[in-house]
């Protein structure tokens, strides 16, 4: 298994994905660094850690979806076009283990993605002078919460990805995806909860609610039972797309 | 030559269901900017431009963009495809005729999805029965909204050429749709391809824009295209293919 997951990365070796995924979050950032000064500069009472990463954490609503896509489809695009399943299926390797191995790759790269934001965010905080301490506690949350969402859209777009040869569908459901996201908290509380996209902020360690035109930014600690919930969905979607894929002619 | 590269582009286009993507995404912006109008109408007073407003945000800064760069990665898809491009490369067309074609299929396809557009932002305003008369200036920004998508048209059709992957093409468009957000708050709009769009459009400020400033903007989209256009076309040329 664990060599079928080396291979994914082997033949990913020369596709720049790494630098691809480091300059997508590097404009999310800058994006997301430039809203913060402002909101800090016409509120310099408010408390900068919580508005950046409330800040990241809805910007990871629009982005992640698209960025999940996007490396979702590279993993799945180029058995396609190399029209390689026929010397892929014949070796040792399980169909069920290629399935795994290249959903186990992306969420590796999303996690790179996660960690990187992580840093981007002690890094902006300590040269820009928040009010030290750096919330360190506040990080893993942070961390799994982003990693947790990721993976329930990335069993998706990979089951799109796998399925359907021209990626331009997967590509737009991940842009819908974004869509959604984003747009998620301004559905009714019954809706949204079925967007998978939007759980970045309902999953982050702060969040905030609009009240008398202002924001107020609440703490929130993991909760378990949406944890599970995504958690679930996310099995259900693999395990799907896996069941779908092993019937399916390649 | 030309007329028929553009045909046998027309032609492998056909049975691709890419017209599925090109209807639902404007499709759906609309859907969205009306629900948003109707659930504001209390703040939201000026009637068709109070709606342009909501259906053209999420329309031309973020559906719009990469539906063009779904599209130039999706005409691209072929010749990536099965060594195609050295089948194509040595037919007696010329690499400018097998880029033009291709952005005039991509022209005529963006045409179609805008004027989708409008007669769904029309439609939607006699649903919600709006009084005042269907301002004109929609025709303009509808247009100038088309010209700024053929320049955008151009540099991500550069960029499908030359990159294999079908995503990454357009997860640059969409960093550089945010850039170019960031380029019309700093007033360099016209001066970056991307923020095109949204001075076309008029999305975040309703007024059309006129005379000298018309003018430019016609003659960056123009400068731009042309610019693009000849960097791709020389490439075609002067680089290695690899199939």
């Amino acid at each position: 298994m664990l060599k079928a997951l080396t291979l994914e990365f082997f033949k990913l070796r020369r596709s720049w994905i790494f630098t691809m995924i480091t300059l997508f979050i590097g404009v999310e950032f800058l994006w997301a660094s430039l809203s913060v000064s402002i909101v800090l500069s016409r509120h310099p009472d408010s408390n900068g850690w919580e508005t950046l990463l409330v800040t990241v954490a809805s910007m990871n609503s629009l982005f992640l979806p698209i960025l999940a896509a996007i490396v979702s489809s590279r993993i799945c695009d180029m058995e396609h076009k190399g029209d390689t399943w026929k010397l892929v299926l014949p070796t040792s390797l399980k169909l069920n283990q290629i399935y795994a191995a290249k959903y186990g790759c992306s969420c590796i790269l999303m996690l790179y993605a996660a960690l990187l934001q992580t840093l981007a965010i002690t890094c902006y905080g300590i040269t820009k002078g928040l009010p030290p301490p750096v919330p360190f506690a506040w990080f893993p949350t942070f961390i799994i919460g982003t990693m947790v969402t990721s993976m329930a859209i990335l069993a998706v777009q990979q089951w799109v990805s796998l399925s359907l040869k021209n990626q331009a569908f997967a590509l737009s459901l991940g842009m819908v995806g974004g869509f959604l996201g984003l747009t998620g908290d301004l559905f009714p509380s019954a809706v949204n909860r079925i967007f998978i996209w939007s759980y970045y902020t309902k999953l982050s360690p702060v969040t905030f609610h609009f009240t008398d035109n202002s924001a107020h930014y609440i703490k929130q600690t993991l909760s378990l039972s949406t944890l599970t919930a995504v958690i679930c969905v996310t099995i259900i979607f693999y395990l799907v797309g896996n069941l779908h894929l092993s019937r399916q002619e390649m | 030559m030309l007329k028929r590269s553009i045909a046998a582009e027309g032609l492998k286009l056909r049975h691709s269901r890419i017209w599925l993507i090109l209807f639902v995404l404007p499709s759906l912006s609309i859907l969205i900017g009306c629900a948003n109008y109707y659930l504001n109408q209390g703040v939201l007073h000026q009637e068709w431009y109070s709606l342009w407003t909501q259906v053209s945000l999420f329309y031309g800064e973020f559906f719009l963009p990469i539906l063009i760069a779904i599209c130039c990665s999706y005409l691209c898809r072929l010749e990536h495809q099965n060594h195609n491009w050295n089948s194509l490369m040595a037919a007696p067309i010329s690499p400018a005729h097998v880029f033009l074609a291709k952005l005039a299929v991509l022209g005529i396809l963006l045409f179609f999805v805008q004027i989708f557009f409008l007669l769904l932002y029309y439609g939607a305003g006699k649903l919600l029965q709006l009084s005042s008369p269907f301002p004109l200036e929609t025709l303009g920004w509808i247009f100038k909204g088309w010209l700024a998508c053929i320049t955008i048209a151009s540099i991500q059709l550069g960029l499908s050429l030359r990159i294999r992957s079908f995503a990454t093409p357009i997860g640059i468009c969409l960093c550089a749709v945010f850039m170019g957000l960031g380029m019309y708050l700093l007033k360099l709009g016209m001066f970056f391809p991307y923020s095109l769009l949204t001075i076309g459009m008029g999305i975040l400020q309703q007024k059309c824009i006129m005379g000298s400033e018309n003018l430019l903007f016609i003659i960056m989209n123009l400068l731009f295209t042309i610019l693009f256009s000849f960097i791709s076309i020389y490439r075609l040329k002067n680089t290695d293919i690899t199939a």
